[in-house]
């Protein structure tokens, strides 16, 4: 809202406009034509401020379904007398969210309660169309909800889209190229909303109640699950704060690690909950490291033999954690293969370590360590290359390079997001690995930067 | 077997089930009857499972349905049918016994459901609106009730009213699916529109209760792998930490904690040492500082909002003076003293029953102050229950 001084009054007289010109409706409709059942209005406008107020905000931010089920209901239950009133009633109903009202947010409840009434008014006149004879059976009803259903989103899109633009100062075609078609999954709601209606129509009000319920359960449900996942968030931010509170050099890094598997993840097509599987996996890889003791894994430049011997009784520690995580065990075999440096090529464990294992690879590479400055981006690709089918996936090394360079995002040496201070510095030189310090000497040239 | 044999095997159960019960009944229609059974055979590989419920059949509102729509003798073949192809469908419980009393269950639960709807609507001669209504809840509640019995004989538990959620949404969508199919004196009547579409929201619960499941169980895994790092590391004598959680927990609810309450105490049982895999080594032949240790946790949990209830019990858990005007017979206060009991009580005992008089001896007679007698008491309680000690005078 950047320029939302220059625009803002635009967008105020949008608001009052649309809220005006349902207010209008609502006068000239009850002045010219019959009154709603005053039962019908009450119940089911009452169920729309609930339903708009109780709502759980979903992943996509969507909310709509509720009211938007409600309103097409309303069409049914007041086709017979007030076609258009009663509609328009329950749309304005649905815009009555409180917390606009209690932080004076006039022009966003302006906003709603216009662009829901006109959307819904407008459903209505095109349900008021169709013959009545097609209404008749149940068939015919659903048929006729569709046309209905589509011209209420359009409508509701129209608003929202004129809304958006102004408030965020963009062009009205880059806010409609994001919203469009953006709410499919409300579709189905318009045919339970018929069904509602025609129920209510039939057997009166008590079919409310049953409905509600279990829509109310599955909400409450829903925002426990949103509850839990960000417990389980906050317990991956409090593990990476442990692990950059005992060494600070990887500040950053299981984010990054997180990320880069992310984007991998995308190109391969993962889904959703597959996505958010790696995510959490790759902030939990070095969960091992929180065993080994802190003046080792600060250590500056190589660690002795024994010393190596003592941060190496961290693996099965690792994997006995790794194991214990559902969500984790695609990347327990990777982890274990690791460990017994196993690395001969065959891959037979799911493909979420590998990812994993190559993105801690390239950003152990490109960043900072207690024993080394970090790497050229250059020198981290082609050693990933030069490793690829053999300690690292193919795929995995390919996707993320073309991934990075799609992005034309530059790491590692003079491209360092975090840079640390040290208190000893690091030494400039070896390639190192993904993990806690080398022991092998390194025999190739790396350029200083 | 994979999905789509399992899919056709569904179809070819209801099919089979129905095409059997057309022969003896003009109740639905044959194709009716068929998407019917095989949704009854579908559903019930389904199951509604709460977090602090034993798990309910999504088979269950099907079953609503079939007594309405279903005369009763072709209701008794296709739930016959239906729940014997779902048994052998079915991926647990793997042993035949089980499997076999599982599928009794169902088809006494259907029965239940059945006589129930029977005796309700043949109690009087007007079948009125409300009397079918009552019919269908009285099924509903009579299926719900002969589960919970055969619960109750299973597991010896019953599942308290406030975790009755997903009873109402399986009884209302139920009774709603029912009513959609057939209508009331032929008004309503949407065939099998109804139970698909009023399904809708039963199958958003269902999904809703799955995703905090996983998400329960990933949560609950996450913290108790973190909660056995510093146990792993040596830090922490091995098995402390979910010992001190089982514990707390149960003295928690003794105590009468909601559930939240409870959740917030567990977390901070599993995490209390937490803080012990960050500090810098001790000097050799010292220990850590439980204050310091308890103090860095609570730091490290508070630093996500999610977990921040967590990190002021464990916070309060070392809280040895307490502040003035701090109550703390409510909040973090008790839990924190709860845990710190809990904690204090398994470092006495090393998980080792024998020693339990003893250690509740020893916390009775430190300073006044450091330990809350009611929290004793239900440790007491606890340790009582679990027949570790005789029952407190």
């Amino acid at each position: 809202m950047a320029n939302d001084r220059g625009r803002g009054p635009l967008l105020t007289a949008l608001c009052v406009c649309l809220a005006l010109a349902a207010a209008i409706g609502v006068v000239v409709l009850s002045a010219t034509g019959p009154t709603p059942n005053l039962t019908a209005l009450a119940v089911l406008g009452l169920l729309c401020v609930f339903a708009a107020n109780t709502s759980v905000v979903l992943p996509n931010e969507s909310a709509l379904s509720a009211s938007f089920m409600l309103a097409i209901a309303s069409i049914v239950v007041f086709r017979d007398e007030a076609q258009l009133l009663g509609p328009l009633a329950i749309g304005m109903a649905a815009g009555i969210y409180l917390p606009h009202v209690t932080e004076r947010e006039w022009r966003k409840l302006l906003f709603n309660i216009g662009s829901l009434g006109l959307s819904a008014v407008a459903a209505a006149a095109v349900y008021s169309i169709v013959p009545s004879n097609v209404v008749e059976s149940v068939g015919g009803q659903l048929a006729a909800a569709i046309p209905a259903a589509l011209t209420y989103s359009l409508v509701n899109f129209v608003c929202l889209v004129c809304a958006l633009s102004l408030a965020e100062d963009r062009r009205v075609r880059d806010v409609a190229d994001e919203l469009w078609l953006g709410d499919l999954q409300i579709y189905p709601f318009a045919l339970i909303g018929v069904l509602l209606g025609r129920l209510y129509v039939d057997l009166g009000a008590w079919v409310v109640p049953l409905f509600v319920a279990p829509v109310l359960i599955a909400r409450q449900a829903f925002a426990s699950y949103l509850a839990l996942r960000s417990a389980q968030r906050g317990i991956l931010e409090t593990l990476i704060h442990a692990l950059e509170a005992k060494d600070h050099y990887t500040a950053g890094h299981a984010e990054r690690v997180a990320r880069y598997a992310r984007l991998i993840g995308v190109e391969l097509g993962f889904k959703t909950r597959r996505l958010e599987r790696l995510h959490q996996a790759a902030l939990m890889h070095d969960v091992g490291k929180l065993v080994v003791p802190n003046h080792l894994l600060k250590k500056p430049g190589k660690l002795t033999p024994e010393e190596f011997d003592h941060v190496r009784r961290h693996e099965p520690v690792s994997l006995e954690l790794i194991r214990r995580i559902d969500f984790l065990l695609p990347i327990a075999p990777t982890i274990e293969a690791e460990f017994a440096d196993a690395a001969d090529g065959e891959h037979a464990a799911p493909i979420e370590g590998r990812i994993i294992a190559v993105c801690d690879a390239y950003d152990a590479m490109t960043s900072t360590r207690a024993y080394r400055r970090a790497l050229p981006q250059e020198v981290a690709f082609a050693e990933l290359r030069d490793k690829a089918g053999g300690q690292f996936d193919a795929e995995c090394v390919e996707t993320l390079i073309r991934v990075l360079e799609d992005l034309g995002e530059q790491h590692g040496a003079g491209h360092e997001a975090d840079v640390t201070e040290f208190d000893v510095p690091p030494p400039s030189a070896g390639i190192g690995s993904a993990g806690l310090g080398d022991l092998e000497s390194d025999d190739r040239e790396v350029p200083t930067p | 077997m994979t999905r789509t044999q399992r899919l056709l095997a569904v179809i070819a159960a209801g099919a089979l089930a129905a095409g059997t019960a057309a022969l003896v009944g003009n109740g639905g229609t044959i194709v009716d009857l068929v998407l019917l059974s095989a949704a009854l055979v579908a559903t019930e590989l389904f199951e509604l499972r709460p977090i602090d419920r034993a798990p309910l059949s999504l088979s269950f509102a099907v079953v609503m349905v079939l007594v309405r729509a279903a005369t009763p003798m072709q209701f008794v073949i296709i739930v016959v049918f239906g729940y014997l192809v779902a048994a052998g469908l079915r991926e647990s419980p793997k042993r035949l016994g089980q499997r076999s009393l599982l599928y009794l269950e169902r088809v006494a639960e259907a029965a239940v459901a059945l006589g129930a709807y029977r005796l309700i609507l043949e109690s009087e001669d007007r079948h009125t609106t409300r009397l079918v209504l009552g019919a269908l809840a009285g099924a509903a509640v009579a299926q719900i009730v002969a589960s919970d019995v055969f619960t109750a004989i299973r597991e010896r538990r019953v599942a308290s009213w406030r975790a009755r959620g997903a009873d109402l949404a399986l009884a209302t969508s139920g009774i709603l699916m029912a009513v959609g199919y057939e209508g009331i004196h032929g008004q309503g009547r949407f065939g099998l529109w109804g139970p698909l579409l009023f399904s809708i929201p039963l199958v958003a619960a269902w999904y809703s209760f799955e995703l905090v499941a996983s998400t329960r169980r990933g949560f609950r895994q996450t913290i108790g792998a973190l909660g056995a790092a510093a146990e792993l590391g040596g830090l922490v004598r091995s098995g402390h930490s979910e010992r001190v959680a089982d514990l707390a927990s149960e003295m928690g609810i003794d105590l009468g904690m909601s559930t939240s309450e409870l959740h917030d105490l567990e977390t901070a049982a599993l995490l209390h040492h937490f803080g012990a895999l960050c500090l810098d080594d001790p000097v050799d032949g010292e220990t850590f500082d439980p204050v310091e240790v308890a103090a860095l946790s609570a730091t490290m949990l508070r630093t996500s909002d999610a977990l921040a209830p967590a990190g002021d019990i464990v916070a309060a858990e070392h809280s040895w003076h307490r502040p003035p005007g701090d109550d703390p017979s409510a909040g973090a206060g008790l839990a924190g003293q709860v845990l710190k009991v809990a904690s204090a009580f398994d470092e006495l005992t090393d998980g080792r029953d024998e020693h339990a008089d003893w250690a509740v001896e020893a916390l009775y007679t430190g300073p006044g102050y450091v330990y809350d007698g009611r929290v004793l008491a239900a440790l007491e309680r606890v340790l009582a229950a679990r027949e570790v000690r005789a029952t407190p005078l």
